[in-house]
Protein backbone atom coordinates (compact mmCIF):
# COMPACT_ATOMS: atom_id res chain seq x y z
CA UNK A 1 0.00 0.00 0.00
CA UNK A 2 2.87 2.33 0.88
CA UNK A 3 4.37 1.67 -2.52
CA UNK A 4 1.10 2.55 -4.24
CA UNK A 5 0.87 5.73 -2.24
CA UNK A 6 4.43 6.57 -3.22
CA UNK A 7 3.64 5.92 -6.89
CA UNK A 8 0.47 8.02 -6.76
CA UNK A 9 2.31 10.87 -5.06
CA UNK A 10 5.18 10.86 -7.54
CA UNK A 11 2.74 10.68 -10.46
CA UNK A 12 0.83 13.74 -9.29
CA UNK A 13 4.07 15.59 -8.65
CA UNK A 14 5.15 14.73 -12.18
CA UNK A 15 1.86 16.10 -13.55
CA UNK A 16 2.28 19.30 -11.59
CA UNK A 17 5.80 19.61 -13.00
CA UNK A 18 4.38 19.35 -16.52
CA UNK A 19 3.87 23.12 -16.79
CA UNK A 20 7.41 23.78 -15.60
CA UNK A 21 8.86 21.32 -18.13
CA UNK A 22 6.70 22.86 -20.84
CA UNK A 23 7.92 26.34 -19.92
CA UNK A 24 11.57 25.26 -20.16
CA UNK A 25 10.92 23.58 -23.53
CA UNK A 26 9.11 26.66 -24.88
CA UNK A 27 12.13 28.80 -24.14
CA UNK A 28 14.36 26.49 -26.21
CA UNK A 29 14.51 27.87 -29.78
CA UNK A 30 14.94 24.49 -31.46
CA UNK A 31 11.96 22.97 -29.64
CA UNK A 32 9.95 26.07 -30.44
CA UNK A 33 10.68 25.79 -34.15
CA UNK A 34 9.46 22.16 -34.07
CA UNK A 35 6.25 23.24 -32.34
CA UNK A 36 5.75 25.85 -35.10
CA UNK A 37 5.00 22.95 -37.49
CA UNK A 38 1.43 23.07 -36.12
CA UNK A 39 0.85 26.43 -37.80
CA UNK A 40 2.20 25.17 -41.15
CA UNK A 41 -0.23 22.24 -41.02
CA UNK A 42 -3.13 24.53 -40.12
CA UNK A 43 -2.31 26.82 -43.03
CA UNK A 44 -1.96 23.92 -45.48
CA UNK A 45 -5.01 21.94 -44.34
CA UNK A 46 -7.50 24.65 -43.32
CA UNK A 47 -6.31 27.54 -45.47
CA UNK A 48 -8.77 30.27 -46.43
CA UNK A 49 -11.81 28.77 -48.17
CA UNK A 50 -15.49 29.58 -48.17
CA UNK A 51 -17.27 32.62 -46.84
CA UNK A 52 -17.56 33.70 -43.22
CA UNK A 53 -21.14 33.48 -41.98
CA UNK A 54 -23.15 36.70 -42.41
CA UNK A 55 -25.66 37.68 -39.72
CA UNK A 56 -28.78 39.84 -39.50
CA UNK A 57 -29.06 43.29 -37.93
CA UNK A 58 -30.66 41.84 -34.77
CA UNK A 59 -27.49 39.79 -34.13
CA UNK A 60 -25.26 42.87 -33.80
CA UNK A 61 -23.50 43.01 -30.40
CA UNK A 62 -24.63 45.88 -28.19
CA UNK A 63 -21.13 46.18 -26.77
CA UNK A 64 -18.17 45.57 -29.04
CA UNK A 65 -15.04 45.22 -26.90
CA UNK A 66 -11.98 47.32 -27.69
CA UNK A 67 -8.84 45.27 -27.43
CA UNK A 68 -5.93 47.29 -28.72
CA UNK A 69 -3.74 50.18 -27.70
CA UNK A 70 -5.29 53.60 -27.23
CA UNK A 71 -6.04 55.90 -30.13
CA UNK A 72 -2.67 56.70 -31.73
CA UNK A 73 -0.82 59.77 -30.43
CA UNK A 74 1.25 59.93 -33.63
CA UNK A 75 1.57 63.64 -34.56
CA UNK A 76 0.40 63.09 -38.14
CA UNK A 77 -2.58 61.09 -36.93
CA UNK A 78 -3.64 63.69 -34.36
CA UNK A 79 -3.39 66.44 -37.02
CA UNK A 80 -5.50 64.37 -39.45
CA UNK A 81 -8.08 63.63 -36.78
CA UNK A 82 -8.50 67.34 -35.90
CA UNK A 83 -9.18 67.98 -39.56
CA UNK A 84 -11.80 65.15 -39.73
CA UNK A 85 -9.33 63.21 -41.90
CA UNK A 86 -9.86 65.62 -44.82
CA UNK A 87 -6.18 65.37 -45.79
CA UNK A 88 -5.91 61.61 -45.09
CA UNK A 89 -4.39 59.60 -47.94
CA UNK A 90 -4.23 55.82 -48.20
CA UNK A 91 -0.97 55.09 -49.99
CA UNK A 92 -0.70 51.87 -52.04
CA UNK A 93 2.75 51.08 -53.41
CA UNK A 94 5.50 48.47 -53.64
CA UNK A 95 5.27 45.83 -56.37
CA UNK A 96 2.39 47.48 -58.22
CA UNK A 97 2.12 48.81 -61.74
CA UNK A 98 0.10 51.80 -60.58
CA UNK A 99 0.88 53.23 -57.11
CA UNK A 100 -2.11 54.95 -55.51
CA UNK A 101 -2.80 57.72 -53.06
CA UNK A 102 -6.49 57.66 -52.20
CA UNK A 103 -8.41 60.28 -50.22
CA UNK A 104 -11.43 59.34 -48.11
CA UNK A 105 -13.64 60.94 -50.76
CA UNK A 106 -12.09 58.73 -53.43
CA UNK A 107 -12.52 55.62 -51.25
CA UNK A 108 -16.15 56.57 -50.64
CA UNK A 109 -16.68 57.02 -54.38
CA UNK A 110 -15.56 53.43 -55.07
CA UNK A 111 -18.14 50.57 -55.05
CA UNK A 112 -19.15 50.00 -51.42
CA UNK A 113 -19.77 46.62 -49.83
CA UNK A 114 -21.20 45.71 -46.42
CA UNK A 115 -21.09 42.65 -44.16
CA UNK A 116 -22.50 41.74 -40.76
CA UNK A 117 -19.88 39.31 -39.53
CA UNK A 118 -18.53 37.89 -36.32
CA UNK A 119 -15.19 39.13 -35.04
CA UNK A 120 -13.33 36.27 -33.34
CA UNK A 121 -10.63 37.38 -30.94
CA UNK A 122 -7.56 35.21 -30.36
CA UNK A 123 -8.39 35.48 -26.63
CA UNK A 124 -11.59 33.55 -27.21
CA UNK A 125 -14.44 36.10 -27.25
CA UNK A 126 -16.61 37.02 -30.26
CA UNK A 127 -18.63 40.09 -31.20
CA UNK A 128 -20.83 40.88 -34.20
CA UNK A 129 -20.93 44.20 -36.08
CA UNK A 130 -21.84 45.60 -39.47
CA UNK A 131 -18.81 46.72 -41.43
CA UNK A 132 -18.94 48.63 -44.71
CA UNK A 133 -16.41 50.12 -47.06
CA UNK A 134 -14.33 49.06 -50.05
CA UNK A 135 -13.40 45.46 -50.80
CA UNK A 136 -9.63 45.20 -50.55
CA UNK A 137 -9.51 43.31 -53.84
CA UNK A 138 -10.98 46.34 -55.64
CA UNK A 139 -8.14 48.56 -54.39
CA UNK A 140 -5.58 45.90 -55.26
CA UNK A 141 -7.05 45.49 -58.75
CA UNK A 142 -6.76 49.26 -59.21
CA UNK A 143 -3.07 49.18 -58.26
CA UNK A 144 -2.36 46.05 -60.37
CA UNK A 145 0.22 43.91 -58.49
CA UNK A 146 3.28 42.89 -60.48
CA UNK A 147 4.40 39.29 -61.01
CA UNK A 148 6.11 37.93 -57.92
CA UNK A 149 3.96 39.89 -55.48
CA UNK A 150 3.32 37.61 -52.51
CA UNK A 151 2.11 39.64 -49.55
CA UNK A 152 0.05 42.70 -48.81
CA UNK A 153 1.43 44.69 -45.86
CA UNK A 154 -0.67 47.10 -43.80
CA UNK A 155 1.23 49.88 -42.07
CA UNK A 156 -0.72 51.82 -39.44
CA UNK A 157 -0.51 55.03 -37.38
CA UNK A 158 -0.29 52.86 -34.27
CA UNK A 159 2.73 52.24 -32.05
CA UNK A 160 3.11 50.42 -28.74
CA UNK A 161 4.48 52.02 -25.55
CA UNK A 162 8.03 51.32 -26.74
CA UNK A 163 7.47 52.98 -30.10
CA UNK A 164 7.30 49.70 -32.05
CA UNK A 165 4.96 50.18 -35.05
CA UNK A 166 1.85 48.03 -35.46
CA UNK A 167 1.66 46.38 -38.86
CA UNK A 168 -0.01 43.33 -40.35
CA UNK A 169 0.13 41.27 -43.53
CA UNK A 170 -2.01 38.96 -45.65
CA UNK A 171 -1.08 36.70 -48.52
CA UNK A 172 -2.70 37.31 -51.90
CA UNK A 173 -5.43 34.68 -51.48
CA UNK A 174 -6.52 36.23 -48.17
CA UNK A 175 -6.28 39.77 -49.56
CA UNK A 176 -8.37 38.89 -52.63
CA UNK A 177 -11.04 37.07 -50.55
CA UNK A 178 -14.38 38.78 -51.29
CA UNK A 179 -15.07 39.52 -47.60
CA UNK A 180 -11.70 41.14 -46.90
CA UNK A 181 -12.70 44.74 -46.39
CA UNK A 182 -11.13 48.15 -46.01
CA UNK A 183 -13.81 49.28 -43.58
CA UNK A 184 -14.86 52.94 -43.47
CA UNK A 185 -17.97 52.48 -41.30
CA UNK A 186 -18.96 50.35 -38.32
CA UNK A 187 -22.71 49.86 -37.73
CA UNK A 188 -23.43 52.63 -40.24
CA UNK A 189 -21.32 55.39 -38.67
CA UNK A 190 -17.77 56.40 -39.64
CA UNK A 191 -15.33 54.26 -37.69
CA UNK A 192 -14.57 56.09 -34.39
CA UNK A 193 -10.94 57.02 -33.61
CA UNK A 194 -10.57 54.34 -30.92
CA UNK A 195 -11.76 51.66 -33.37
CA UNK A 196 -9.39 52.48 -36.19
CA UNK A 197 -10.58 55.67 -37.96
CA UNK A 198 -10.67 56.47 -40.74
CA UNK A 199 -9.78 53.16 -42.47
CA UNK A 200 -9.27 49.78 -40.88
CA UNK A 201 -8.92 46.28 -42.21
CA UNK A 202 -11.69 43.77 -41.50
CA UNK A 203 -11.04 40.14 -42.41
CA UNK A 204 -13.72 37.89 -40.90
CA UNK A 205 -12.01 34.62 -41.93
CA UNK A 206 -9.08 35.36 -39.59
CA UNK A 207 -8.70 36.04 -35.88
CA UNK A 208 -9.09 39.67 -34.82
CA UNK A 209 -5.43 40.63 -34.60
CA UNK A 210 -5.17 40.45 -38.40
CA UNK A 211 -7.76 43.24 -38.77
CA UNK A 212 -5.34 46.17 -38.42
CA UNK A 213 -6.77 49.50 -37.29
CA UNK A 214 -5.67 52.99 -38.45
CA UNK A 215 -4.30 51.79 -41.80
CA UNK A 216 -2.19 54.43 -43.56
CA UNK A 217 -0.13 52.56 -46.14
CA UNK A 218 -0.62 49.35 -48.09
CA UNK A 219 2.57 47.87 -49.45
CA UNK A 220 2.85 44.95 -51.90
CA UNK A 221 6.00 42.87 -51.31
CA UNK A 222 7.45 39.52 -52.44
CA UNK A 223 8.16 38.36 -48.86
CA UNK A 224 7.88 39.35 -45.20
CA UNK A 225 11.49 38.70 -44.31
CA UNK A 226 12.84 42.25 -44.31
CA UNK A 227 10.05 43.96 -42.39
CA UNK A 228 10.53 44.72 -38.69
CA UNK A 229 10.74 41.34 -36.89
CA UNK A 230 10.34 39.44 -40.15
CA UNK A 231 7.25 37.49 -39.08
CA UNK A 232 4.70 39.61 -40.93
CA UNK A 233 2.99 41.49 -38.13
CA UNK A 234 3.29 43.19 -34.76
CA UNK A 235 1.76 40.25 -32.88
CA UNK A 236 3.47 37.71 -35.12
CA UNK A 237 6.81 39.26 -34.14
CA UNK A 238 5.79 38.58 -30.49
CA UNK A 239 5.17 34.89 -31.16
CA UNK A 240 1.58 34.78 -32.44
CA UNK A 241 0.93 32.67 -35.55
CA UNK A 242 1.02 34.42 -38.92
CA UNK A 243 -1.79 32.10 -40.06
CA UNK A 244 -4.65 33.34 -37.90
CA UNK A 245 -7.39 31.17 -39.45
CA UNK A 246 -7.44 29.06 -36.27
CA UNK B 1 2.16 -14.31 -20.49
CA UNK B 2 0.34 -13.11 -23.58
CA UNK B 3 1.23 -10.61 -26.28
CA UNK B 4 -1.43 -8.02 -25.53
CA UNK B 5 -0.54 -4.68 -27.16
CA UNK B 6 0.78 -4.20 -30.72
CA UNK B 7 3.66 -1.81 -31.38
CA UNK B 8 1.26 0.74 -32.90
CA UNK B 9 -0.97 0.59 -29.81
CA UNK B 10 2.00 1.05 -27.50
CA UNK B 11 3.54 3.91 -29.48
CA UNK B 12 0.27 5.80 -29.92
CA UNK B 13 -0.63 5.18 -26.26
CA UNK B 14 2.44 7.07 -25.01
CA UNK B 15 2.10 9.78 -27.66
CA UNK B 16 -1.55 10.19 -26.62
CA UNK B 17 -0.38 10.52 -23.02
CA UNK B 18 2.16 13.27 -23.81
CA UNK B 19 -0.22 15.06 -26.19
CA UNK B 20 -3.07 14.90 -23.67
CA UNK B 21 -1.01 16.53 -20.90
CA UNK B 22 0.29 19.18 -23.32
CA UNK B 23 -3.19 19.91 -24.68
CA UNK B 24 -4.82 20.26 -21.28
CA UNK B 25 -2.05 22.50 -19.89
CA UNK B 26 -1.85 24.71 -22.98
CA UNK B 27 -5.64 24.72 -23.25
CA UNK B 28 -5.97 26.10 -19.72
CA UNK B 29 -3.39 28.74 -20.69
CA UNK B 30 -5.63 29.71 -23.65
CA UNK B 31 -8.73 29.68 -21.42
CA UNK B 32 -7.00 32.12 -19.05
CA UNK B 33 -7.01 34.78 -21.80
CA UNK B 34 -10.85 34.92 -21.64
CA UNK B 35 -11.74 33.08 -18.41
CA UNK B 36 -15.45 32.63 -19.02
CA UNK B 37 -17.72 30.38 -21.11
CA UNK B 38 -21.00 31.42 -22.76
CA UNK B 39 -23.74 29.17 -24.15
CA UNK B 40 -24.08 31.36 -27.27
CA UNK B 41 -22.54 32.19 -30.66
CA UNK B 42 -21.16 35.70 -29.98
CA UNK B 43 -20.03 36.50 -26.43
CA UNK B 44 -23.07 37.15 -24.24
CA UNK B 45 -22.77 37.77 -20.48
CA UNK B 46 -26.50 36.93 -20.12
CA UNK B 47 -25.72 33.36 -21.17
CA UNK B 48 -22.56 32.96 -19.10
CA UNK B 49 -22.19 29.45 -17.67
CA UNK B 50 -18.76 29.73 -16.05
CA UNK B 51 -16.63 32.64 -14.98
CA UNK B 52 -13.38 32.57 -13.02
CA UNK B 53 -12.02 35.92 -11.87
CA UNK B 54 -10.48 38.01 -9.11
CA UNK B 55 -12.99 40.62 -7.86
CA UNK B 56 -10.15 42.20 -5.85
CA UNK B 57 -6.57 41.42 -4.84
CA UNK B 58 -6.18 38.17 -2.85
CA UNK B 59 -9.68 36.95 -3.74
CA UNK B 60 -10.47 34.33 -6.38
CA UNK B 61 -14.07 33.64 -7.40
CA UNK B 62 -15.65 30.97 -9.57
CA UNK B 63 -19.23 31.37 -10.76
CA UNK B 64 -20.93 28.26 -12.16
CA UNK B 65 -24.53 28.61 -13.40
CA UNK B 66 -24.89 31.73 -11.25
CA UNK B 67 -23.58 30.09 -8.06
CA UNK B 68 -20.49 31.86 -6.71
CA UNK B 69 -17.70 30.02 -4.90
CA UNK B 70 -14.59 31.44 -3.28
CA UNK B 71 -11.66 29.62 -4.85
CA UNK B 72 -8.72 31.80 -3.77
CA UNK B 73 -5.41 30.08 -4.44
CA UNK B 74 -6.94 27.47 -6.76
CA UNK B 75 -8.93 29.47 -9.30
CA UNK B 76 -9.20 33.20 -10.00
CA UNK B 77 -6.43 34.43 -7.69
CA UNK B 78 -3.53 32.06 -8.29
CA UNK B 79 0.21 31.76 -8.79
CA UNK B 80 1.46 33.74 -11.77
CA UNK B 81 4.15 31.22 -12.73
CA UNK B 82 6.88 33.65 -11.73
CA UNK B 83 6.83 33.21 -7.96
CA UNK B 84 4.04 35.71 -7.22
CA UNK B 85 0.25 35.73 -7.05
CA UNK B 86 -2.10 37.42 -9.47
CA UNK B 87 -5.63 37.55 -10.84
CA UNK B 88 -5.49 34.55 -13.17
CA UNK B 89 -8.10 31.81 -13.70
CA UNK B 90 -5.96 28.64 -13.69
CA UNK B 91 -2.72 28.60 -11.68
CA UNK B 92 0.76 28.62 -13.21
CA UNK B 93 1.63 25.09 -12.06
CA UNK B 94 -0.95 23.62 -14.42
CA UNK B 95 -0.48 25.83 -17.53
CA UNK B 96 2.10 25.78 -20.35
CA UNK B 97 3.98 28.09 -20.16
CA UNK B 98 3.51 28.59 -16.42
CA UNK B 99 3.32 32.39 -16.78
CA UNK B 100 0.63 34.16 -18.85
CA UNK B 101 1.58 33.69 -22.54
CA UNK B 102 -1.30 33.15 -24.94
CA UNK B 103 0.94 33.02 -28.03
CA UNK B 104 3.05 30.11 -26.77
CA UNK B 105 0.01 28.38 -25.27
CA UNK B 106 -1.49 28.39 -28.76
CA UNK B 107 1.77 27.17 -30.33
CA UNK B 108 1.73 24.13 -28.00
CA UNK B 109 -1.97 23.52 -28.41
CA UNK B 110 -1.96 23.66 -32.22
CA UNK B 111 1.08 21.36 -32.43
CA UNK B 112 -0.18 18.67 -30.05
CA UNK B 113 -3.67 18.84 -31.51
CA UNK B 114 -2.16 17.49 -34.72
CA UNK B 115 -0.13 14.87 -32.80
CA UNK B 116 -3.41 13.73 -31.22
CA UNK B 117 -5.28 13.66 -34.54
CA UNK B 118 -2.53 11.77 -36.41
CA UNK B 119 -2.16 9.25 -33.57
CA UNK B 120 -5.92 8.79 -33.45
CA UNK B 121 -6.16 8.17 -37.19
CA UNK B 122 -3.17 5.78 -37.16
CA UNK B 123 -4.59 3.91 -34.17
CA UNK B 124 -8.03 3.54 -35.75
CA UNK B 125 -6.74 2.44 -39.16
CA UNK B 126 -4.42 -0.09 -37.51
CA UNK B 127 -7.14 -1.27 -35.14
CA UNK B 128 -9.61 -1.81 -37.97
CA UNK B 129 -7.05 -3.49 -40.25
CA UNK B 130 -5.90 -5.85 -37.51
CA UNK B 131 -9.39 -6.40 -36.06
CA UNK B 132 -8.01 -5.22 -32.67
CA UNK B 133 -10.91 -2.83 -32.23
CA UNK B 134 -13.41 -5.70 -32.21
CA UNK B 135 -12.35 -6.60 -28.68
CA UNK B 136 -12.53 -2.99 -27.56
CA UNK B 137 -15.87 -1.79 -28.89
CA UNK B 138 -18.97 -2.13 -26.74
CA UNK B 139 -21.57 -4.50 -28.25
CA UNK B 140 -25.26 -4.93 -27.41
CA UNK B 141 -24.42 -8.26 -25.74
CA UNK B 142 -22.13 -6.39 -23.29
CA UNK B 143 -24.88 -4.09 -22.03
CA UNK B 144 -26.49 -6.55 -19.54
CA UNK B 145 -23.02 -7.17 -18.09
CA UNK B 146 -22.37 -3.49 -17.28
CA UNK B 147 -24.19 -3.50 -13.93
CA UNK B 148 -22.69 -6.78 -12.64
CA UNK B 149 -19.23 -5.44 -13.57
CA UNK B 150 -19.88 -2.19 -11.69
CA UNK B 151 -21.09 -4.21 -8.66
CA UNK B 152 -17.88 -6.23 -8.83
CA UNK B 153 -15.80 -3.02 -8.83
CA UNK B 154 -17.80 -1.79 -5.83
CA UNK B 155 -17.07 -5.12 -4.11
CA UNK B 156 -20.78 -5.93 -3.96
CA UNK B 157 -20.24 -9.01 -6.12
CA UNK B 158 -17.55 -11.64 -5.80
CA UNK B 159 -16.95 -12.54 -9.45
CA UNK B 160 -16.87 -10.30 -12.52
CA UNK B 161 -19.22 -11.29 -15.34
CA UNK B 162 -17.69 -13.44 -18.09
CA UNK B 163 -15.78 -11.25 -20.53
CA UNK B 164 -12.96 -11.22 -23.08
CA UNK B 165 -9.78 -9.16 -23.24
CA UNK B 166 -11.60 -6.10 -21.92
CA UNK B 167 -14.46 -6.06 -19.45
CA UNK B 168 -17.80 -4.41 -20.34
CA UNK B 169 -17.07 -1.21 -18.39
CA UNK B 170 -13.68 -0.87 -20.06
CA UNK B 171 -15.38 -1.31 -23.41
CA UNK B 172 -17.93 1.34 -22.54
CA UNK B 173 -15.20 3.80 -21.46
CA UNK B 174 -12.97 3.16 -24.49
CA UNK B 175 -15.89 3.30 -26.92
CA UNK B 176 -17.07 6.63 -25.48
CA UNK B 177 -13.57 8.12 -25.50
CA UNK B 178 -12.58 6.89 -28.98
CA UNK B 179 -15.83 7.36 -30.87
CA UNK B 180 -17.66 10.14 -29.02
CA UNK B 181 -15.44 12.36 -26.85
CA UNK B 182 -12.32 12.40 -29.07
CA UNK B 183 -14.09 13.31 -32.36
CA UNK B 184 -16.25 15.88 -30.57
CA UNK B 185 -13.33 17.59 -28.83
CA UNK B 186 -11.48 17.87 -32.17
CA UNK B 187 -14.57 19.21 -33.96
CA UNK B 188 -15.47 21.68 -31.19
CA UNK B 189 -11.87 22.95 -31.27
CA UNK B 190 -11.99 23.39 -35.04
CA UNK B 191 -15.36 25.15 -34.69
CA UNK B 192 -13.51 27.96 -32.86
CA UNK B 193 -11.35 28.66 -35.91
CA UNK B 194 -12.76 31.44 -38.13
CA UNK B 195 -11.33 29.91 -41.34
CA UNK B 196 -12.65 26.45 -40.47
CA UNK B 197 -16.02 28.03 -39.68
CA UNK B 198 -16.02 29.70 -43.12
CA UNK B 199 -15.18 26.41 -44.86
CA UNK B 200 -17.52 24.14 -42.80
CA UNK B 201 -20.13 26.41 -41.15
CA UNK B 202 -22.39 23.47 -40.13
CA UNK B 203 -19.80 22.30 -37.59
CA UNK B 204 -20.05 25.52 -35.58
CA UNK B 205 -23.84 25.42 -35.95
CA UNK B 206 -24.19 21.90 -34.47
CA UNK B 207 -22.35 23.06 -31.35
CA UNK B 208 -24.68 26.07 -30.99
CA UNK B 209 -22.23 28.75 -32.16
CA UNK B 210 -18.61 29.70 -31.52
CA UNK B 211 -18.80 30.50 -27.80
CA UNK B 212 -20.96 27.41 -27.23
CA UNK B 213 -18.33 25.33 -29.05
CA UNK B 214 -15.76 26.75 -26.61
CA UNK B 215 -18.00 25.56 -23.76
CA UNK B 216 -18.32 22.07 -25.34
CA UNK B 217 -14.56 21.95 -25.86
CA UNK B 218 -14.04 22.70 -22.14
CA UNK B 219 -16.69 20.23 -20.91
CA UNK B 220 -15.23 17.47 -23.11
CA UNK B 221 -11.78 18.25 -21.70
CA UNK B 222 -13.18 17.79 -18.17
CA UNK B 223 -14.79 14.49 -19.25
CA UNK B 224 -11.51 13.25 -20.75
CA UNK B 225 -9.65 14.27 -17.57
CA UNK B 226 -12.18 12.16 -15.66
CA UNK B 227 -11.43 9.20 -17.94
CA UNK B 228 -7.68 9.81 -17.52
CA UNK B 229 -7.92 9.85 -13.70
CA UNK B 230 -10.03 6.65 -13.61
CA UNK B 231 -7.64 5.00 -16.07
CA UNK B 232 -4.59 5.85 -13.92
CA UNK B 233 -6.42 4.81 -10.73
CA UNK B 234 -7.35 1.42 -12.19
CA UNK B 235 -3.87 0.88 -13.63
CA UNK B 236 -2.32 1.62 -10.24
CA UNK B 237 -4.73 -0.64 -8.32
CA UNK B 238 -4.80 -3.65 -10.68
CA UNK B 239 -1.11 -4.43 -11.11
CA UNK B 240 0.76 -1.27 -12.01
CA UNK B 241 4.00 -3.01 -12.96
CA UNK B 242 2.28 -5.57 -15.18
CA UNK B 243 0.33 -2.84 -17.00
CA UNK B 244 3.31 -0.52 -17.49
CA UNK B 245 5.54 -3.38 -18.69
CA UNK B 246 2.83 -4.58 -21.10
CA UNK B 247 2.42 -1.08 -22.53
CA UNK B 248 6.18 -0.93 -23.17
CA UNK B 249 7.01 -4.50 -24.29
CA UNK B 250 3.53 -5.68 -25.26
CA UNK B 251 3.74 -8.69 -22.93
CA UNK B 252 1.08 -9.03 -20.24
CA UNK B 253 0.86 -11.51 -17.41
CA UNK B 254 -2.71 -12.85 -17.25
CA UNK B 255 -4.47 -12.60 -13.89
CA UNK B 256 -7.23 -14.79 -12.43
CA UNK B 257 -10.06 -12.93 -14.18
CA UNK B 258 -8.30 -11.91 -17.37
CA UNK B 259 -9.39 -13.39 -20.63
CA UNK B 260 -12.14 -15.57 -19.24
CA UNK B 261 -14.78 -16.51 -21.76
CA UNK B 262 -12.85 -15.50 -24.89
Amino acid sequence: MKRKLFIATSLSTALAGCGAIGTKLTENDRIHSILDAGEKLDRALIGTHGLAREYSVSDISRVFPINSFDTPIDVTYVRLMRNAFASYRLVVDGMVERPLSLSLAQLNAMPQTAQITRHDCVEGWSAIARWSGVALRDVIALARPEKGAGFIIFHTFDRDANGVPYYESLDLSQALHPQTLLALRQNGAPIPPDRGAPVRLKIPTQLGYKSAKWVRHIQVLPSLAHLFGGKGGYWEDQGYQWYAGI
Amino acid sequence: MVYRHSAVTRLTHWLFFIAFLALVSSGLQIFNAAPYLDASDKSDPARRVLQIYAPSDNVGKTIIFGHAFTTTGWLGWTDDGMGGKTGRAFPGWITIPSYQDLADGRTWHLFFAWVMVFCGVAYLIWGIARHDLRELVLRPSDVPKLLPMQLYYLRLRKEPPLHGKYNPLQKLAYTLVLFVFAPLIVLSGLALAPSFDAAFPWVTVIFGGRQFARLWHFVLMVALCGFFLMHVLLVVTTGLRNHIVSMITGRYKLGAHDGVGI
